[in-house]
């Protein structure tokens, strides 16, 4: 448990100084002034301000979770610096945790920072403390736990190139593999089968997606907040596994 | 004692590195020579636990070189080491020791950065530092547990030779701090200095393990290891 918390301090240390990370965040904010100003031309409309402040928050915690993940375990494995955690008394399934847990802590809190950012643009334009706004970021960082792991796993098997690749091919998957599946049940047959068994094998990300409700104020039930709590626990803890279980198999 | 019995790697089915035994003592410098790919670094990264051998034994100090517990004994610097290029070499030396389940206080790290030459540029990132210090720091973090063997992966490569003198120096200061200390080298003329006894390794197979002055047998070292691998590669290819 300690090697996991020392891996993972270390790992966020390295994140927060990325200076990538800087880059993002400074576009983020400038996002925001875009949004204000839109907010301003449509006669100060909350539910637009709303609406792109969560997808902004949503995107951008997309996009720094691409560029610090897709090479985490990669980076390690080509530049060598395994050797010096893996001659030490730590096991491969640590690493793994530590590196998710260091990673996702910084884009928690860059997640964090952007959410205070938007609650006050809220607040200031008269939208009053905005909770199931709130509540639409902590499923957003639960499909950005999923998302990291994801990029964890294939990082462990797979270039940065083509761990991005492969984790956008599954984040658009998973937001559209709903609707795929209704359309499916129409046609019926071996196609909707197939298409039950992809449904049920990639991370179904729709779960995580309550932000038009959010915006119009439409409350979310408590079992669905724990039902995609326990969602984003089982997928993230099932993706560190098999990024254990590759990451034991190769030849350092 | 470090003891290696019968070991054999293969990698994509081609044997790396074929049979080897041979057993090092307590307290000794061991040199382990070999041209560049006859499975030096392959034989060390099994030694740490880093690899693992397809087949054959790797005790070091009564344990399995796969028993985890073994590493907290051991120290291991890598062959031209990267780093964290954004942590600070004493932020980096912290890291190593506090995955140790006994780690040493920010005084014990400087006085490590100290001995190895590198403490004024303790609190600057390692991306500035130049290649002889890198490889400094990769010595460092292999001393931060005070191991009781320490394994390096060419510790002289990169270095200028008044790094090598100091370098030496440390080497000399381990092994009379009771230490043992066995090292992967392709220069020769730095390790008859040092080691009480030498392995030579071709092509995967151990060639000699003993004294130096009973291999050389008069000749410098260099002269006596070319004359050695080339009548092995002389040798016909058995089928």
């Amino acid at each position: 448990m300690k090697n996991i918390f020392v891996i993972a301090k270390n790992t966020f240390r390295e994140t927060i100084r990325d200076r990538i990370l800087y880059g993002i965040v400074g576009f983020s904010f400038l996002y925001v002034a875009f949004s204000i100003l839109l907010a301003k031309v449509s006669l100060g409309e909350i539910v637009i301000l709303k609406s792109f402040g969560l997808a902004g928050i949503y995107a951008f915690g997309i996009i720094i979770t691409i560029f610090l993940g897709a090479s985490i375990i990669y980076k390690e494995l080509e530049r060598r610096t395994l050797y010096f955690v893996f001659s030490k008394p730590v096991s491969r399934l640590q690493l793994i945790l530590g590196k998710f847990f260091g990673l996702y802590a910084a884009i928690v809190l860059v997640t964090a920072l952007m959410t205070a950012v938007y609650l006050a643009v809220i607040g200031w334009n008269g939208g009053g403390f905005d909770a199931l706004g709130l509540l639409s970021v902590f499923f957003e960082l639960l499909e950005m736990a999923v998302f990291t792991a994801l990029l964890v796993f294939f990082s462990t098997i797979a270039t940065p190139l083509t761990s991005t690749i492969a984790a956008v091919m599954l984040l658009f998957g998973g937001h559209s593999m709903s609707s795929v599946l209704r359309t499916a049940s129409q046609i019926g047959g071996p196609f909707y089968r197939f298409i039950q068994a992809v449904y049920y094998i990639f991370p179904n990300l729709e779960k995580f997606d309550i932000r038009s409700l959010a915006v119009h104020h439409i409350a979310v039930s408590a079992s669905v907040v724990a039902l995609a709590a326990l969602y984003a626990i089982l997928y993230t803890a099932i993706l560190l596994w098999l990024a254990n279980f590759f990451l034991k198999r190769k030849e350092l | 004692m470090i003891e290696i019995s019968h070991l054999k790697k293969f990698y994509s089915k081609r044997l790396i590195i074929d049979d080897l035994s041979f057993a090092v003592k307590t307290g000794s410098v061991f040199g382990f020579l070999g041209q560049n790919g006859a499975g030096k670094t392959t034989t060390i990264k099994m030694m740490t636990g880093i690899a693992a051998p397809d087949s054959g034994t790797i005790t070091i100090g009564g344990k399995d070189s796969a028993d985890i517990a073994m590493r907290e004994t051991i120290g291991f610097m890598p062959e031209a080491p990267y780093f964290y290029d954004r942590l600070t070499g004493l932020e980096f030396l912290r890291f190593c020791g506090a995955l140790f389940p006994r780690h040493k206080s920010d005084e014990a790290y400087a006085q490590i950065l100290k001995d190895i030459g590198i403490y004024d540029a303790r609190n600057r990132s390692i991306n500035t530092y130049s290649k002889g210090m890198k490889q400094r720091l990769g010595f460092a973090q292999a001393l931060v547990n005070d191991p009781d063997y320490i394994f390096l992966d060419e510790p002289l490569d990169g270095l200028d030779p008044l790094g090598r003198r100091e370098i030496k120096k440390i080497i000399l200061g381990l092994k009379t701090a009771g230490k043992t200390v066995f090292f992967n080298s392709h220069i020769l003329y730095d390790t008859e200095e040092i080691c009480d006894e030498i392995g030579l390794i071709h092509d995967g197979k151990l060639l000699y393990a003993g004294g130096v002055k009973e291999f050389c047998k008069g000749v410098p070292l260099e002269q006596r290891f070319v004359e050695t691998v080339e009548e092995e590669a002389r040798k016909p290819v058995s089928p």
